[in-house]
């Protein structure tokens, strides 16, 4: 079994599809799905593009992306509904959170699609991926009311790839070892980012399908194309490394702040707040793989006044103990003795793991090492069991005044 | 106090002195500097830090003292005709300087509560070329630390061992040792304070006359042909440095200098200020590859060397091989690599002139 399994879900002709749902809801009789439809701008003016089509739309030949005048030349009788986006969000919203109920390793690629990783659910699964992807494509279409491909592999752009098998309401697998057979025979426009210029260069290479772009020389054309080209033969022979970028990978900042039921004024109950957000922040920064080269203290007091101080450290961090350092002296430099109502740890200008420049003084890095390797343990710990079973001493009364 | 002096004499003196002197102070005297004529002509500038006195040839009329504002005094002179320049103090304070066609009159400040130099004891004294002086001083200042935290760090170690003078300085991410044989036999350790030696290293001259080395207690004593310069000592213990220093090794290369230098330049340019990227170093084969790679772009570049022992992959924030590399001054060097995330050590192919010790950067 390949050491990572994910999916990639993708809505079914989706503007159409929650057109449909939402008409439904509303009242309607007919169903959008059934009958030659396409979501499409401005029809009053009968301006604007195919944004989505039915399957029976489809079948007349109407293509996503041309003039709404073409398809109405191909289907005269076809039902033209604008879209509407809030609705999509919604939608897709929904989608998002009835998988994080499954796992929360999601990555939104689109407004239709998104990745999941699913390797973290062996635990509790064993291998048996297929099952949750039925679970999973059966629970949409039975709560939400659409239906989505899954594609099931071992990275992104095999599962992408997979997911755009035969439609609709499909889960197709496509491992490395079926690629030859189920991948390599498809024209290689069919390819992810082979784009019509691209495709008329590879024509002209004699390169038809995607199979014959796995087999040519990688580095030819890497000469030819630059990155790209290196990049697009990874693809075609299914490597991609790229991981399931949770929401919280993508972001430029993170941080944690709390409102307390009391006034805090001394400060040794601050700083077991402060312990407890730095613990946060710290495991959320680990989980999305990111150090942070800036460290702040929010502070807000009785009469509602907020005030901050930050700072940049030398080597970036996600070591819930460094963060603490850094923020307590903040939080001593800045704290104005005043009541505190409000306690924030932020941590910004966040990047991935630097390198490390190793240090005479660390016992030559091992110490960091065990330092990392406790700090995933614990977030493991909590990951498996919940934050209840394993709390810092000095914290056990603070969480059972924040839990009751 | 009345005297006359070559400009040129009193210029060098006053840009000498002025390395003490500081340049905003509580109380005006501590901006100032003092002059005095009594056989000779003296100057002192002093910080407390670091206090330089230096003594100038000029025909002395009248003896005195008094104190100019080192700032005012010296874009005067700096600015006045190559000639004699003629001093003279009136009972006021106001001081008349005048050279050629050109009249100054400005006020003076009683010399009196202005800190002269400590007498140092004559403990233990050394004596070595201002040259060599000056190349362990630049063979290893820039491995200093400028972390408060760790102020025993901010300066050097100097210290004389059975006929050995060694200077030492770490930062914690490289190590650098400077040695030269002296004549005395004596046996002591001091840590100058880093910004001392900076200014020191400027008035030391490339040249074979000595430069005496007296310690005391809590001050140095560097005593050149015209001038003292007296730096206080930072406390505490320097750190055992000779246990950092690996002495098991996996590879070990020799290298061209200048070539390196060149090759890790030029794998450097593509790095942004904002981000430290390390470059790569891999050795096999006889060849040393040196890539970068960024998020402007990549670079290789390839050396030929002799190995021995295995083959290595190891990353090093470029400075810190420049910084050492630069001060090196031999056309070739020894490379030792302990192992792929340990320290590596640069040294001459013959004699121990020095030994630079560098961490490297862990890389995926």
């Amino acid at each position: 079994m390949p050491k990572r399994i994910i999916f990639h879900i993708d809505v079914n002709s989706a503007f159409l599809s929650w057109e449909a749902v939402n008409q439904l809801k509303k009242g309607s009789n007919i169903d959008l799905r059934t009958i030659p439809s396409i979501v499409a701008g401005d029809q009053s003016r009968r301006h604007g593009v195919v944004l989505a089509r039915s399957i029976p739309a489809k079948k007349f030949g109407i293509i996503t992306g041309e003039p709404v005048i073409k398809a109405v030349r191909k289907c005269p009788n076809v039902t033209i509904v604008p879209p509407s986006h809030g609705i999509y969000t919604q939608c897709s919203n929904a989608m998002t959170e009835l998988i994080m109920t499954i796992t929360p390793d999601i990555e939104k690629y689109s407004i239709d699609e998104c990745f999941v990783d699913v390797s973290g659910l062996r635990l509790k699964y064993g291998n048996d991926f297929l099952s949750i992807a039925r679970t999973i494509k059966s629970r949409i279409k039975k709560e939400l009311g659409f239906t989505v491909n899954i594609g099931i592999s071992e990275n992104k752009i095999l599962a992408k790839m997979a997911s755009d098998f035969k439609k609709p309401d499909r889960i197709h697998t496509l491992f490395r070892d079926e690629m030859k057979e189920k991948m390599w025979p498809l024209p290689v426009s069919e390819l992810f980012m082979v784009g019509k210029a691209s495709y008329k260069k590879f024509k002209l290479m004699g390169i038809e399908t995607i199979g014959d772009l796995a087999l040519s020389d990688a580095s030819l054309l890497e000469e030819r194309f630059g990155k790209y080209g290196r990049m697009i033969w990874e693809y075609a022979n299914g490597i991609d490394d790229s991981p399931v970028q949770t929401e919280e990978s993508e972001a430029k900042d993170l941080s944690n702040e709390i409102t307390i039921g009391f006034d805090i004024t001394d400060k040794e109950t601050a700083r077991l707040y402060i312990l407890s957000l730095c613990e946060t922040v710290g495991m959320r920064l680990r989980k999305s793989g990111l150090y942070a080269n800036v460290i702040g203290i929010n502070i807000k007091n009785s009469e509602f006044e907020s005030y901050s101080k930050r700072k940049k450290i030398q080597t970036p961090t996600q070591n819930t103990n460094e963060i603490f350092a850094v923020a307590t002296e903040l939080f001593e430099q800045v704290w104005k003795r005043d009541p505190i109502r409000l306690i924030g740890v932020a941590t910004t200008q966040l990047q991935s793991e630097p390198p490390i420049q190793l240090n005479m003084f660390d016992s030559l890095s091992k110490q960091s090492s065990n330092v990392k390797k406790l700090d995933e343990s614990i977030d493991k710990i909590r990951e498996k069991y919940g934050n209840k079973y394993l709390v810092r001493g000095s914290l056990l009364n603070l969480n059972k005044d924040c839990n009751s | 106090m009345k005297f006359s002096c070559n400009k040129q004499d009193l210029m060098e003196a006053i840009n000498i002195v002025q390395k003490a002197v500081m340049t905003k102070a509580t109380i005006p005297i501590l901006e100032g500097i003092y002059i005095e004529t009594n056989d000779s002509l003296k100057m002192v500038g002093n910080c407390y830090d670091m206090g330089i006195e230096c003594s100038i040839n000029a025909d002395i009329q009248q003896k005195g003292s008094i104190v100019l504002n080192s700032r005012m005094f010296g874009d005067i002179v700096r600015r006045l005709p190559n000639s004699e320049v003629f001093i003279q103090v009136k009972p006021n304070f106001n001081v008349i300087i005048e050279c050629d066609n050109s009249y100054f009159e400005i006020k003076g400040l009683s010399a009196e509560g202005y800190p002269m130099l400590p007498t140092v004891e004559e403990e233990q004294k050394i004596s070595v070329s201002q040259t060599s002086l000056r190349n362990m001083i630049r063979k290893t200042i820039y491995a200093i630390s400028n972390d408060e935290n760790r102020k025993i760090l901010t300066g050097s170690l100097i210290e004389a061992n059975d006929g050995d003078l060694s200077m030492v300085a770490l930062d914690g991410f490289r190590l650098a040792v400077a040695k030269v044989m002296i004549k005395e036999d004596t046996n002591f350790k001091a840590v100058i304070p880093g910004k001392n030696l900076t200014e020191i290293y400027k008035i030391l001259e490339q040249s074979d006359k000595d430069v005496k080395i007296t310690l005391s207690k809590n001050q140095a004593l560097f005593e050149l042909e015209q001038c003292r310069i007296i730096s206080k000592l930072l406390e505490g213990e320097y750190m055992n440095y000779k246990n950092f220093l690996p002495e098991q090794f996996e590879t070990n290369i020799v290298v061209d200098v200048s070539e390196i230098i060149e090759s890790i330049e030029r794998a450097s340019l593509i790095t942004n200020d904002d981000k430290r990227y390390p470059v790569k170093i891999v050795i096999e084969d006889n060849k040393m590859l040196i890539t970068s790679n960024t998020d402007v772009g990549i670079s290789k570049e390839e050396l030929l060397i002799n190995i021995n022992g295995n083959n290595m992959t190891i990353g090093f924030n470029p400075k810190y091989l420049l910084d050492s590399l630069k001060v090196a001054d031999e056309e070739k060097v020894e490379i030792f690599f302990s192992s792929s995330v340990g320290p590596c050590i640069i040294k001459p192919i013959e004699g121990d002139s020095f030994v630079f010790m560098i961490l490297p950067v862990r890389i995926k």
